[in-house]
This record gives C-alpha cells, structure tokens and sequence, in this order.
C-alpha cells in the first residue's frame, strides 16, 4: 500500500509558500548583485558628466523644504511630549534639551530624515527609472554598450550618500531649533538650558554618522533595483514606485535596529 | 547689477509659481474632502467595492506593518536601553518604550509606511484609470467616479488603517517585551507593570485618534493626486511620487497640530 498522498490543497499551499521563498531569495541575491555593481562603478569613470552634480540637486535642494517642514514639526512634536510627561513624573525640565540633541544626533535625526528621503528620493528615482525601463531606453543603453546600472544608478548613489549626510546635519539642526523654541514657548525652558550640547559623546555622533552612511547607500540601490524591475506600462511603474518606497522604509527601519543593537552592546556599563 | 535684479526677480517669480501650485492642490483636496462627505450623508456607496478595498488595502498589509512594529519596538527598548545602562533605571523601560509607541512612534511610522504601501499604490491604481481614460467610461455610463471610485477606497483607508495601528501597537508593544528580555535581562514582568501602571487609556486612544486623522489625510491625497494624473506613464510615475511627500508632510503637520489639541 503506498502512503497517502497529501491532499491538492495542501500540496498547492506548500507550492505557493515555496514560490514565494524562491522569488524572495532570487530578489534577494539580485539586490546584492546590483550593490555590488553599484559600488564598482563608482571607481569606473562610465557616467555622464555633471551627472552626480545634477542628481546632487535632485536629491538634497529639491528635498530641502520637505525635510525642513517635517523635522522641524517633529522636533516640536517629541519635545512637548517629553516635557507633558516630564511634567507628570519628576517635573525637571533642565535635561530636555540636552538630552533632546543625544537623541537626535543619535537616533531620530539620521532615521527620520532617511525615512523622508526613502519616501520622496527613493520614489523619484523608481519612477525615473522605471520610466527608462518601460519605454525601452535601458535596453537602448545597453545596446549602445553602457551599463544601465554604471549609468543610471551610480551617480544616483555617490549624489545620494552626500546628501543624506548634508541633509541629516540640517534636519537636525531644524529639528532642535524648533523643539528649544516650543520648550521655551510653551513650558519656559531658559533657552541657554536647553541649547546645552555637552551631553553629546564621541560615541553618538560616531552612531549617527554610520546610521547616515548606511541609509544613503541603501536608499538609491534599493530604489534603483525596484526601478529597472519595472514591467508592462504605467501600471508597472507604479508598482516600481511602491515597491521602492517601502523597500527603502523598511531597509532603514531594520538597519537602525541593527546598528542601535549593536551600538547597544558595544556601550559598556555606566557611561 | 542687472544679474542681482534677475536673481531676486527669479527668486520671487519661483515662490510665487511654488505658492499657486500649493494652494490650488490643497483646493483641489478639500473640494475633494467635501465631495466625499456629501457622498457620505447619507452613506451611499458601492459595498461590494468597499469590502474590495479592504481586503486589499487592511488584509494584504499586515505582513509589512507587523514586521514594522515588531522592529519600531525593538529600537525603542534599545533606546530606552542606553539610559538604562546609564542610570540604572529598569523600571522605566515600559513606560518609556510604551509611551512613545502609543502616542507617537507607532501611528506616526505606521501611517508613513502605509502611506508607502497603500496610498502610492492607490494613486498608480487611479492614475492609470485616469490616463486610460476609465474615468471617462465611467462618466459615460453615467456612474459617478467619486461614488463609486473614491468614497470606498476613502472609507476602507480610515477603517483599515485604525485597525492596523491597533495591531501594530500591540506587535511593537510584543516585541518590545521581547528585546528587552533578549537585549537587556529584563523579566516580562518587569516591562508589563512598568508599562501599566504609568500609562493609561488616554495614552492608547490618542495614538488612535491621530491614526484616523492620518487615514483621512492619505486617502484623499493620494485620491486626488491619481485623478489630476496628466501625461501616460511618465505622470504615473510622477503623480505617485507627489503623493507620497504630500501624504508625508501631511502626517506630520497633523501630528503636530494634534498633539497639541488631544489630552
């Protein structure tokens, strides 16, 4: 007597839980490919001058009162909610703003204004791309014997590494400007208690700056990569655009939780 | 001295070109808000188009927002982590990771990331609608695109998204626990009566409350940006990408004036 087999429901369930992991991990590897080749390119000279220049404007100018408008409504945001609840616990204000500007550097300046730019750049560029994509002048390139990753997604990625840096240093700059003015309009902190940077270490710039340097290096492959993946028409930039967007997002969210873990344990006891 | 006059003179003409732009798209989206309200006293819309959408829009974005908020509440308990390993404060880490899920970080990332997901799809859903010129097939037909297009969709965003950032308040708060008793050596225990007894319901219904608002404000940005789509795939493309940042900067405006207004 053979064993039973399965039932067609079954089977069909595993088939398509097996198709989804297969599809995930060709994605997967194909990503890393894209970053590899992306990074090669950077030492080979095969983009159009003045590209990174151009690109350069793109991502920071044009992001620059995007990122303005929401840091800084953010960073009147978290201060009174921390000074609201400070209030109901210990009543101490004096360690806001100090406190505020380690969190910032750290943390939420670096993650925010990725986010932002995953949004506004990382859409951009899937649907610059994928625009190419699906009128067919990617293919045009290649045949003319350029690579469309060396062409397209290269300059996007040395502009973007610069000016996520550029733009974190501004955002959090907006963002602790506008928390000392709420603090000093709405809970009269003395503004030379809150603009106090002496609790900031070596160690919090040194996690902003990786944060920095990782989110801007993975925003533009991730978009990129959603972009020249790109099929059919409209319908399929459109997919490329979404795809990119929360790509991005989630790329930053998971690399923020490793770098903080990892920030997290090197951190020694009592410092 | 001529090229000083042109640089203030192009200065001025481009925020002046910025400010018109501004305002008729925010008209554009409250013409469109009141439409919708019309459309919903008394509520007359398409039912099956609503459980449609709500499928897709709720249902088909759990993964994405569960994996989110499982990792929104890792990074807040490790945030909480450094202040502990300085101050010694175990005791606070609930409270400090529960109060800044409930109330900010959880709608806030939750409505950005299904803002990314949902809304921008909806926009590239509608723009391509509008550049086939289905939108004009349906006029045709005379079925009026805003009853039968919009207020679902417009519904299904608000009640899906609620239902979302409960969920993933409840995934961040879950994971949470879990970081901290991996990272940190802290008892489940620990964290659960820390979070208690210094939260409350208010804490919870204000992250809820600002998701709605953020429902609101997604779905009609990201209506209104697909049905103004000009110029076949390149404007899908572009139209999606307008969507996004409007959405964006809306949340946070909205979070902002409504911290200030919620207890």
């Amino acid at each position: 007597m053979s064993p039973p087999l399965p039932s067609l429901g079954l089977r069909r369930r595993v088939e398509r839980v097996g198709a989804a992991v297969l599809d995930g991990m060709d994605a997967g590897f194909e990503l890393a490919r894209t970053f590899g080749a992306t990074v090669r390119g950077v030492f080979r000279s095969q983009r159009p001058p003045g590209e990174v220049l151009a690109q350069m404007y793109v991502i920071g100018n044009k992001s620059l009162l995007f990122v303005a408008v929401t840091l800084g409504f953010i960073g009147m945001v978290m201060v009174y909610q921390s000074c609201l609840q400070l209030n109901r616990i210990t009543g101490d204000l004096s360690q806001v703003g100090p406190e505020f500007l380690k969190l910032l550097i750290q943390e939420f300046g670096p993650s925010i204004t990725a986010l932002m730019l995953a949004t506004r750049v990382g859409a951009g560029i899937a649907a610059e791309i994928g625009s190419m994509k699906v009128t067919e002048q990617v293919d045009a390139l290649r045949m003319s014997g350029v690579t469309p990753i060396d062409y397209l997604i290269t300059p996007r990625f040395i502009a973007s590494v610069i000016m996520t840096g550029v733009m974190t240093v501004f955002a959090v700059l907006i963002a602790f400007a506008a928390g000392g003015l709420t603090a000093a309009s709405s809970f009269g902190v003395n503004a030379n208690t809150f603009f106090d940077p002496g609790r900031v270490r070596v160690f919090d710039i040194a996690l902003g700056a990786i944060k920095t340097l990782s989110y801007g290096m993975a925003i533009p492959v991730i978009s990129g990569f959603c972009g020249l993946r790109a099929r059919g028409s409209s319908e399929g930039v459109g997919a490329a655009t979404t795809a990119a967007v929360i790509g991005s997002s989630l790329a930053v969210i998971v690399l923020n939780f490793i770098i903080s873990g990892t920030g997290l344990l090197l951190l020694g006891d009592g410092r | 001295m001529k090229a000083a006059g042109n640089l203030v003179a192009g200065t001025i003409e481009s925020l002046g070109a910025t400010a018109i732009h501004l305002s008729r798209e925010v008209g554009g989206i409250t013409l469109l808000l009141g439409r919708v309200l019309r459309c919903l006293v008394p509520p007359s819309m398409d039912g099956r188009e609503l459980v449609r959408n709500m499928y897709r829009m709720g249902n088909r974005s759990l993964p994405i927002v569960a994996l989110t908020a499982f990792f929104v509440g890792g990074i807040m308990v490790i945030q909480a982590g450094m202040y502990v390993k300085q101050f010694n404060a175990a005791g606070l880490v609930g409270w400090g990771a529960g109060y800044s899920i409930f109330r900010e970080i959880g709608p806030v990332l939750i409505a950005l990331m299904f803002s990314g997901r949902v809304g921008s799809n909806n926009t590239a859903e509608l723009g391509t609608m509008t550049v086939t010129e289905q939108l004009d097939g349906l006029r045709a037909l005379a079925i009026d695109p805003i009853r039968y297009l919009i207020v679902p969709r417009v519904v299904a965003m608000v009640v899906m998204l609620v239902v979302l950032t409960v969920l993933g308040i409840l995934v961040a708060i879950v994971g949470g626990a879990l970081f901290s008793s991996l990272l940190l050596d802290l008892e489940y225990s620990t964290f659960y009566y820390s979070l208690v007894d210094n939260l409350d319901w208010t804490d919870f219904l204000h992250g809820i409350v600002k998701s709605a608002v953020f429902g609101m404000s997604i779905s009609l940005t990201s209506c209104y940006f697909g049905v103004s789509v000009r110029g076949g795939a390149i404007g899908v493309g572009r139209a999606v990408n307008a969507a996004v940042v409007a959405a964006a900067v809306s949340i946070m405006l909205l979070d902002f004036f409504l911290t200030y207004l919620l207890p």
